[in-house]
């Protein structure tokens, strides 16, 4: 393995440094100001904003929610956010663009809409139906009673 | 004062959800490796089109060679964006080590992470961005989105060897029974198994580990399937995340710069429009005479560096017949021009088999070419990245 982790370095060392050679003499002051203005940007947003808030998230479901029906919400949610996360750039940038480009022409509001009650609706789907199976087997007890 | 520093503060923050572990990282971290390998490799070979060597020419086949790659190419840069989002999440703890500056190596671990993490980002963000023709970084993007390339490349293959060990731990170990991932490293946590030696594996009251993995496949799944029918034509109809819709372009194809923004409406549609050739034995041809020399027939798809494309029925005229006319060869460079009078795709560049095989297309799925689509002639070869497919062409030169 070290010898592996030896070659690794090396490469990825040596590549990453031919990538910020170029970037650093080939391209105008100017981009070189605004690229490290996104680079810190985007750190920050991710680690200072996003990520916070996704952790807030978690810890109020973790208190808020009963186990048994947190389940199918964190994964309707995780779901949801990365459904999102690509919709919200379309929804920005949508009917921006000349016609002929066929760019950008949907209503991406009303899509991301269908889909996320599409996920919404399989995850509700799927809770009442773990909720109906623990009904009809009253003498056993539940997953999260079983844990405790 | 160093007893101070050296006791963490109550209100550092602490993570207890039993969800993060290697087990989870390393697997999202072995997908997400292989999307950045793949975009990396798929975008060199994209590249290849825009800076080829003069002594390996593009290939003209597969004809659907570049809307293959390319396509591959943006909708794995799309899908992982989601992805590197849950895998940033499942380490986020990370960040959080007491003391924060530990060590030297430490800190030269945190830099390599810290570019990694950033220039990832800003890579796949602006690559959506440039699909989207959405300019917020005011930088030339190709030129950027190129060299960050090597960056994001060599900071990945720095950070597997620095992980390496983690990344097998992480692999071998069963998903759900691997270290609960938290701001305390594994071996400074005495709940960790491999201090506290064999354990009952961590209890996830709610979701799963495995059920975290399976929404995170499904949600790139969903992400996956909605976006790339701009690229795989069948998709198109359940495109509700797709960029592009290529069956409502004029004709069934998109346009990607239309005649407006190029500015050539009237040059273009002014009936005295000629074809200048240049070489040994230059001649020029018009309007009618194009039209007239216009009968060969080939099906190329239009596949454009955006990732989107769409196939196509083309009538025109043989460059390389063309070409011979004027004095050059099936080995010739020829460059042609379009009416466009600014611009980098004003241009392009082309020989070796894509010269042999290319049309000056007139017609376009069996009706003369609009004007968005390049009206009066236009260049089409196969295999090759849209933009060097010039419209609205002036002029062809023999280079040599």
């Amino acid at each position: 393995m070290k010898v592996w982790r030896i070659i690794l370095a090396v490469v990825g060392v040596g590549v990453g440094a031919y990538g910020l050679f170029q970037l650093l003499t080939q391209l105008p002051r100017q981009t070189l100001v605004l690229l490290a203005l996104w680079l810190i940007a985007a750190l920050i947003i991710h680690d200072g904003l996003l990520s916070p808030a996704v952790v807030a998230v978690g810890a109020a479901l973790r208190r808020y929610v009963p186990d048994r029906g947190r389940r199918y919400l964190q994964f309707g949610l995780i779901m949801a956010a990365m459904v999102t996360v690509i919709a919200v750039p379309l929804i920005y940038r949508a009917h921006t663009q000349p016609p002929a480009k066929a760019l950008l022409l949907q209503d991406f509001g009303i899509n991301l809409t269908v889909l996320l009650a599409a996920i919404g609706g399989g995850t509700l789907i799927a809770y009442a139906i773990r909720v109906a199976q623990d009904r009809s087997l009253p003498s056993r007890p539940t997953a999260d009673e079983a844990q405790h | 004062m160093l007893t101070v520093l050296a006791r963490k503060p109550a209100w550092w923050p602490h993570f207890s959800s039993t969800l993060r572990s290697t087990a989870v990282t390393a697997r999202l971290g072995l997908v997400l490796g292989i999307a950045v390998l793949t975009c990396f490799l798929t975008g060199l070979l994209s590249y290849f089109q825009y800076q080829a060597w003069e002594w390996l020419p593009p290939p003209a086949s597969p004809v659907w060679g570049y809307r293959v790659t390319q396509g591959v190419h943006v909708a794995t840069g799309m899908a992982a964006i989601p992805l590197l989002l849950v895998k940033l999440w499942s380490v986020y703890p990370n960040h959080f080590r007491w003391p924060p500056f530990r060590s030297v190596k430490r800190v030269v671990e945190q830099i390599t992470v810290a570019l990694l993490v950033s220039a990832t980002l800003v890579q796949v963000f602006t690559g959506f961005f440039n699909v989207l023709n959405w300019y917020p970084f005011r930088w030339d993007f190709l030129s950027v989105h190129y060299r960050l390339a090597y960056v994001v490349i060599g900071s990945v293959l720095l950070h597997v060897a620095v992980k390496l060990p983690d990344i097998v731990y992480g692999l071998q170990t069963k998903i759900a029974e691997g270290d609960v991932l938290t701001e305390l490293p594994w071996n400074e946590n005495p709940e960790s198994h491999s201090i506290a030696g064999p354990l009952p594996p961590p209890v996830t009251p709610g979701l799963s580990r495995r059920g975290l993995l399976t929404a995170t496949g499904a949600g790139i799944g969903v992400v996956v399937v909605t976006s790339v029918g701009q690229t795989l034509t069948p998709l198109e109809p359940i495109g509700l995340l797709a960029v592009r819709q290529p069956s409502k372009g004029p004709l069934g194809v998109p346009v990607n710069r239309t005649a407006e923004e190029a500015n050539v409406i009237a040059a273009a549609t002014a009936p005295d429009w000629t074809l200048e050739i240049m070489g040994p034995r230059p001649y020029a041809l018009t309007l009618a005479e194009v039209e007239e020399m216009a009968v060969h027939e080939a099906r190329f798809p239009v596949s454009c560096v955006e990732g989107w494309s769409a196939d196509a029925q083309w009538r025109g005229l043989r460059l390389l017949e063309v070409v011979e006319r004027a004095g050059g060869a099936a080995d010739s460079q020829i460059r042609v021009r379009s009416l466009e009078p600014a611009g980098f795709f004003n241009k392009s560049v082309i020989f070796g088999p894509q010269l042999s095989r290319a049309l000056l297309a007139t017609h376009l799925n069996g009706e003369r070419l609009p004007v968005d689509h390049g009206y009066p002639l236009r260049l089409i070869a196969p295999n090759r990245a849209g933009v060097f497919n010039t419209k609205w062409l002036a002029t062809i030169e023999v280079l040599s």
